[in-house]
């Protein structure tokens, strides 16, 4: 039985703020070391799923970057593997991807060509090990013709998700797209298993959204049956929930295990030397990945590689990402940093300003990749600093809530060269 | 141009002197430097000066290292055209059988220079600790129009003995050697065992080589000195660099301490020059509540809940709460128990340290009663896979042999005490 997984890696939104401002959703760093796509790349490659095509729509480069051949899930392969379906024109045919279902049906042709005889739909911006044999296994005991895979989702959660209301058999009664109000205790994790057929025939309407314009037809016409998930999941695609996830790695008892020899998640191997700690270094409750030279003091927070904390700093409760440097008496509390940032000397991240602070992303301060703070300045809680700001865009305090904006690495070249001449 | 350069990579080594760390494996595919072993610092050096074609020479113990280099992906050699090939002993043509010495090891091989299109041939050493650009060594050679070219490094005038010393006239032509001289010799240059040969020459010379009865068959006993006595265009490059032949188990440790140092003789982090090898799939290193980690490199994978302190730990290794690790080396996968305390000792892969014992305890330094020479201050090792019970100390300059359990132990083990495990297969 050959099953083809397409992955929707097409995402990007605001809904990460920054840290999606030149990268896909599925390609921002997570847990240290990895890349959000690992998840769901390592349980293919786990569960023998051979062809996998990556539907990619919003900034790829990074994504690209990162899967490269496939290599590092054993899907660099003579037959199958890894390919990417990215947006395309013809000559009588121009189109971005639409929506989910769209991205599929512009597809179908590339995708019928492997002739699987299911496709197995997984978003690509979750964090979960899953088997997806099982999901099979119940699709085929179910005769389904689409099998979603659901897990328990906590009355509050309800509009956060498709909740599913399920019949004895574990047949899918309704489907009520992110209701505002819900009796049903299950709620539809993105994850689905097509009949070939299935899928094909209802992609011939031209729809829009897989959920709404295919999945909640089917349900209507009945076949769809429900495969429930009972381990961790969780969706990371937003600033409270990616950050969540993050720090609850480094709880006493983290909900999920990155570290499981049976299932190992996968990713692109960096090649950096075993973590430095100095002498003067203070480490506790962290991730701190290999490549990372710590001399100041690191508590509660995941660090990626490469990422140097100078004597005297001071991160508290924060993500920090790769060859990030934070200076000397620096302290960064309750921020997400991507790449490349400079915290100058002595300067102040994520700042609490008093009790009648805003409070815009629970109270997180992001930094945009490439970012320089200057020394000695301060970013209040809540604010966002975008992508490549420089020193001199500094001209006061960051205040509460408040957002300064980047700088376009090509424009500064550019207007650098200029002055030059 | 990169196609047509090739290197031998001699990996056949014991590395007696490294006591239990090479008992069961080629002294190249020792562990180092926390997640490295030894021969990725010479396929990282072929790789980096843009030589992708490369033949491993393997006799002594080689499922380890041949695990190890498995396609050869790490370092970009598993390719299409030329890539790395294992060149094992074998049976069956005329010049088959058991490598006698190095020169007999690349004489049994010789057939691979065939039909390969090049003028000079690299012979590399598989157990050294170095970053060289082979461009450079390629460029002087040429240079030099020499027939031969060893790289040579500077050693204290007290180490000599333990070289190959090479006497060289103001144009770099070497005009003297003495392989471990007894006497304080005139220079200080020593072999790093990293030879450029013309070919053709190296073939004539390996031919006759094979055809005397008085020789050994090895570079640095007969092979140097012969060309250096006949004139034959020899010539000596000095390389500049940090280079260190951790040949025992005193310099292996001292390694180590030198990469802890604030100016490690090896920058492991450069983008430019990247040790590469296996990754091993490991999360990043987990700091736990209450830790306490100083002066130490720790690799992905370990999860450190006690006191690490001027330490070198390699990827999974466990160090919960209550237990203390301090200048030492542990390998792979290896736990250390509550309440354990290790002390100066190197631990192989997969050792289990029980509660509350001590390892590497108290001041009394008599040496090894098994290798008093290569054990003898102040370090203790403990082999592969050992499990050490509960409650047990153990002495300094002890050695406690790969797989005992439990059970191998009666009572605590005295300093230069020896507790032998498991005899292996072979």
């Amino acid at each position: 039985m050959a099953d083809m997984a397409v992955v929707l890696a097409g995402g990007g939104g605001e809904r990460l703020s920054v840290l999606t401002a030149e990268r896909a959703v599925s390609a921002v760093p997570f847990g240290g070391k990895y890349r959000i796509v690992d998840f769901v790349l390592s349980n293919c490659c786990h569960s023998h799923v051979e062809h996998v095509a990556l539907v990619t729509q919003h900034v790829p480069t990074s994504l690209h970057d990162h899967v490269g051949s496939g290599r590092a899930w054993d899907l660099d392969r003579r037959a199958g593997g890894i390919e990417i379906l990215q947006p395309y024109r013809t000559q009588s045919h121009a189109g971005w991807y639409r929506g989910t279902a769209d991205a599929l049906t512009q597809n179908w042709d590339a995708i019928e060509e492997r002739r699987p005889d299911r496709v197995l739909v997984l978003p690509g911006d979750h964090v979960y090990r899953m088997d997806y044999r099982a999901l099979a296994q119940t699709h085929v005991e179910h005769k389904a013709s689409v099998t979603l895979a659901v897990t328990r989702v906590p009355s509050d959660q309800s509009r956060r998700f498709g909740m599913v209301d399920l019949d004895r058999d574990g047949r899918v009664k309704t489907l009520h797209e992110k209701p505002a109000h819900s009796t049903a205790t299950h709620g539809s994790m993105g994850i689905c298993l097509f009949d070939f057929e299935v899928l094909g025939d209802a992609l011939r309407a031209r729809p829009v959204d897989l959920v709404l314009d295919v999945i909640v037809p089917l349900v209507e016409r009945g076949g769809v049956y429900a495969h429930e998930f009972s381990g961790y999941w969780e969706d990371v695609g937003t600033l409270s929930t990616y950050f969540a996830a993050n720090l609850d790695l480094v709880s006493p008892e983290p909900h999920f295990a990155l570290h499981d020899p049976r299932w190992p998640i996968l990713t692109r191997d960096e090649e950096r030397p075993p973590v430095r700690i100095e002498a003067s270094a203070a480490v506790e409750r962290s991730l701190i990945a290999n490549g990372c030279r710590i001399a100041g003091s690191v508590r509660r927070s995941v660090l990626s590689p490469g990422v140097v904390v100078e004597p005297g700093a001071e991160v508290v409760d924060s993500v920090i990402l790769s060859e990030t440097r934070i200076g000397a008496g620096a302290r960064v509390s309750g921020a997400i940093l991507d790449k490349y940032v400079q915290v100058g000397e002595g300067a102040r991240v994520g700042e609490p300003a008093g009790e009648d602070e805003r409070c815009d992303f629970s109270g997180l301060t992001v930094v945009g990749k490439d970012a320089t703070i200057p020394d000695l300045a301060v970013v209040h809680r809540s604010s966002i600093i975008g992508p490549g700001a420089r020193a001199e865009d500094f001209t006061s305090e960051v205040s509460p809530g408040s957002q300064l904006s980047g700088r376009s690495w090509l424009a500064d070249v550019a207007a650098r060269t200029g002055s030059r001449q | 141009v990169n196609g047509s350069r090739y290197a031998y990579v001699l990996a056949g080594g014991e590395g007696r002197r490294l006591c239990l760390l090479s008992e069961r494996r080629a002294k190249p595919a020792v562990p180092f430097g926390g997640k490295y072993r030894i021969i990725d610092f010479t396929l990282s050096n072929c790789v980096n000066s843009g030589i992708y074609d490369v033949g491993v020479l393997t006799q002594y113990r080689p499922t380890s290292l041949n695990r190890h280099i498995g396609t050869g992906r790490p370092w970009d050699l598993d390719r299409t055209r030329g890539g790395i090939q294992i060149l094992q002993p074998s049976l069956g043509a005329v010049r088959s059988d058991w490598y006698q010495g190095t020169a007999d090891a690349i004489y049994r091989n010789l057939i691979h220079l065939r039909r390969r299109r090049i003028d000079q041939v690299l012979v590399l050493s598989g157990d050294h600790l170095y970053t060289m650009d082979y461009n450079v060594l390629y460029a002087f050679h040429v240079r030099n129009q020499a027939r031969a070219t060893v790289a040579v490094t500077e050693v204290p005038a007290d180490m000599t003995h333990h070289f190959g010393i090479l006497e060289t006239d103001e144009k770099g032509r070497v005009v003297g050697f003495q392989e471990k001289p007894r006497t304080a010799p005139k220079s200080r240059m020593a072999s790093m065992g990293v030879y450029l040969f013309d070919r053709d020459s190296l073939i004539q010379w390996l031919e006759e080589d094979a055809g005397m009865s008085d020789s050994s068959h090895d570079f640095g006993k007969d092979v140097i000195p012969r060309l250096v006595a006949r004139d034959e265009g020899v010539f000596a490059y000095p390389f500049p660099h940090y280079w260190q032949d951790v040949g025992t188990v005193d310099s292996y440790y001292e390694s180590h301490r030198a990469l802890l140092t604030d100016r490690p003789p090896i920058d492991l982090a450069d983008p430019d020059w990247v040790i590469h090898t296996q990754s091993a799939d490991r999360p990043p290193v987990r700091f736990e509540a209450g830790c306490r980690v100083a002066g130490s490199m720790i690799a992905n994978g370990c999860t450190i809940g006690g006191e690490v302190v001027r330490s070198v730990l390699f990827p999974g290794v466990t160090v919960p709460r209550g237990a203390v690790v301090r200048d030492s080396i542990v390998m792979g996968d290896s736990i250390i128990q509550r309440g354990a305390v290790v002390d100066r000792a190197i631990l192989d892969k997969l050792v289990e340290v029980g509660e509350g014992a001590r390892v590497g305890e108290g001041d009394d330094s008599k040496p090894n009663t098994a290798c008093p020479d290569h054990l003898s201050t102040g370090l203790t090792i403990i082999g592969k896979g050992a499990h050490l019970p509960d409650g047990i100390t153990i002495g300094r300059n002890a050695r406690i042999g790969a797989y005992v359990t439990r059970s191998y132990f009666t009572s605590d083990v005295q300093s230069g005490g020896v507790v032998d495990g498991p005899e292996s297969v072979h």
